[in-house]
């Protein structure tokens, strides 16, 4: 009885989870007519399947828009932005877990807390100021600028990760490492980082997944030179909403996190993360 | 190798001024090259403490510590050159047996052909030769702790080789055998060695010197024969031999020694015996059966007796206070509860408020 519950209850949820992006695929291949006159749900039965949608979207004929420059941008700032925030992110949480730094009542837990707090502030707060200090760099719609904007709000979540992760690596790796003659920086990257795969690749996902969804700053802060995938796929909204194409385009944008995920999960459920417990 | 000088080392975790909390109370000592010494206490006594401040993983609060004549309070850990063992086995676990042992080689930039031939050569001696190519992480404690052992001894110039209670998590059996392998050694490096450990078989097997330890203080430092001869306290006593040297308190009466109304001598010269809680110490070992009265001997009352192979525990009271006795098991059980117990003069010694006189 139990078990049946259970069932239920994931199929359920799973169908609830599922349904949207169900619909994001099947209605991407969906002709105008299949869209507009009520929901329709199953392919050849209820709709004949056109790549009227995929056609728009991507380089031919047909294309009223290309997405392949906003996904190289896409990919670029975020690649960027999660190398920046991983290399000194995790040197920074490394540095808080085993070292202790104060100055006054302040020590390490209160800059935790200070790099965590950074992601409280709603973005909108910044949208100005970023603006304005962008300007002054002349970083206005270029890569970097949009790079150093967006690991602003990756690393903190590298830091918050990565201080727990190191903290429950035994003391004693590096402590030895220093004894046979390494310096902290020598001890940090041939005895802890390579223990350090699974924390790394969780925080690595994290911010890949931040990075290539973030629309508000690639929207206030860039937008004609360096367009991101987003911002494009916003901006494909018009008077009479082309639903077809929207959904294209979002299964578009999401099938390189995908394909992500499945080498992720393949790599996390190798045991790596097993080894990282003592 | 090298001669390690105390000046005046102390050290207090969370900088307290009041020094009765500290980890490690003042202390002054010098540990000669080549010997091997035994830190010896119960947990908490400040045993890691002092080899923390050695390898330099712990800053001192105060005092400066000596390699030979250079002053190296404040040289980092990486370039003091200690080796060190820890409680539990420390690998890289990234890395195989054959890089692991040659980790410290590397990080001091050896050639790779003396890399390959030192790291052989150390686990020919370990017996650790056909594991080299194995993952380190794939390994049991006792292996892993003689990779540890192992990565301490493959530098050929360490100023010590510090040990904090190695054996601790190994099994009996790996226990003797390592053991060995490690007395062996220290034999063949003439190292200095600083092993530190709650087992007193342990320290007493491995160590030239003993220090026993208690709350952060160097209570008593010798051989340990010194230590079992002639403890200078009754923590000593107690915490030195198996079972723990007896006390019986004693009372003075014009300059001479009497427990309860027997008159006792001992080996400690009269001291000043006014106003202090006045005890004797002896051996269990040294205790003999008295088959009629005489100088020393004291009545007692058998309770019970522990058998401990080639020896038994005699398990006495006498005038209200225990007296363990060990006897051989050759010489039998006496007969009957009341005993006459000798207490040679010149193993009995005279302590003053815990403190030999």
């Amino acid at each position: 009885m139990y078990k049946v519950l259970k069932a239920t209850f994931i199929t359920i949820w799973s169908l609830f989870v599922l349904f949207p992006i169900m619909w994001a695929i099947t209605t991407s291949f969906k002709p105008e007519s299949a869209v507009v006159n009520g929901a329709t749900f199953i392919p050849f039965l209820e709709f004949q399947p056109s790549l009227i949608g995929w056609k728009a979207i991507l380089p031919g004929p047909d294309s009223i828009t290309n997405l392949i420059t906003p996904t190289l941008n896409s990919f670029i700032v975020t690649a960027g932005a999660t190398a920046i925030s991983l290399i000194f992110g995790s040197l920074a949480a490394y540095g808080l877990s085993r070292f202790t730094y104060g100055w006054k009542n302040y020590s390490n837990a209160d800059i935790i807390f200070f790099f965590v707090s950074q992601r409280i502030m709603p973005p909108v707060v910044l949208a100005i100021p970023f603006f304005l200090l962008l300007k002054e760099l002349k970083l206005l719609d270029t890569h970097l600028g949009l790079i150093l904007v967006l690991t602003s709000g990756l690393m903190p979540i590298v830091v918050w990760l990565m201080v727990d992760f190191f903290n429950a690596l035994p003391r004693e790796i590096d402590e030895m490492a220093m004894l046979e003659g390494c310096n902290p920086i020598q001890a940090f990257f041939r005895t802890i980082l390579p223990l350090s795969k699974p924390g790394l690749t969780v925080a690595g996902m994290f911010c890949v997944i931040f990075g290539w969804n973030d629309v508000f700053f690639a929207l206030t802060l860039t937008a004609t030179k360096v367009l991101t995938l987003p911002v494009a796929v916003i901006a494909l909204n018009g008077t009479v909403t082309p639903y077809w194409i929207l959904a294209a385009s979002t299964v578009f944008s999401i099938i390189p996190l995908v394909g992500l995920a499945f080498v992720i999960e393949r790599f996390l459920s190798r045991g790596n993360l097993g080894g990282a417990v003592r | 190798m090298a001669k390690i000088t105390l000046s005046n080392i102390g050290h207090s975790y969370n900088k307290d001024k009041d020094q009765s909390t500290w980890a490690l109370k003042p202390l002054d000592m010098v540990w000669e090259s080549g010997k091997t010494y035994a830190l010896l206490g119960p947990s908490g006594c400040g045993k890691t403490t002092i080899l923390n401040t050695i390898s330099g993983l712990v800053t001192p609060y105060q005092g400066r510590l000596l390699f030979d004549d250079q002053d190296v309070t404040d040289i980092p850990t990486a370039q003091r050159n200690i080796a060190q063992v820890f409680q539990f086995p420390t690998i890289y676990r990234s890395m195989s047996v054959y890089e692991n042992l040659s980790f410290p080689l590397v990080c001091r930039g050896w050639k790779a052909e003396k890399i390959k031939a030192r790291v052989h050569e150390i686990a020919e001696i370990l017996d650790i030769t056909d594991k080299l190519g194995r993952s380190a992480v794939k390994l049991g404690a006792d292996e892993k702790q003689l990779i540890s052992l192992g990565r301490g001894l493959v530098r050929d110039d360490v100023s010590a080789l510090l040990m904090d209670e190695p054996l601790t998590v190994i099994d009996p059996q790996s226990k003797f055998e390592l053991r060995k392998k490690i007395k062996a050694i220290n034999k063949i490096n003439n190292l200095t060695v600083i092993y530190v450990t709650h087992d007193q078989y342990e320290a007493m097997t491995f160590a030239d010197e003993l220090l026993v330890m208690s709350f952060g203080e160097v209570i008593q430092r010798g051989t340990p024969e010194q230590l079992f001869e002639k403890p200078n306290s009754k923590y000593v006593g107690n915490f030195i031999g198996s079972p723990a040297m007896n006390f019986l308190p004693v009372e003075a009466k014009s300059n001479e020694i009497y427990f309860g109304s027997t008159k006792l001598k001992t080996g400690s010269a009269n001291a000043q015996t006014q106003g202090k809680a006045m005890e004797v110490g002896i051996r269990p070992e040294y205790i003999s059966l008295a088959t009629g009265a005489g100088e020393n001997v004291i009545e007692a009352e058998l309770l019970g007796h522990d058998d401990l192979g080639s020896v038994r525990v005699l398990k006495c009271v006498s005038g209200g206070f225990p007296i363990s006795v060990k006897i051989p098991r050759s010489q039998g059980l006496p007969a009957g509860k009341s005993l006459l117990l000798k207490l040679p003069a010149e193993k009995t010694w005279l302590y003053q408020d815990g403190h030999l006189a």
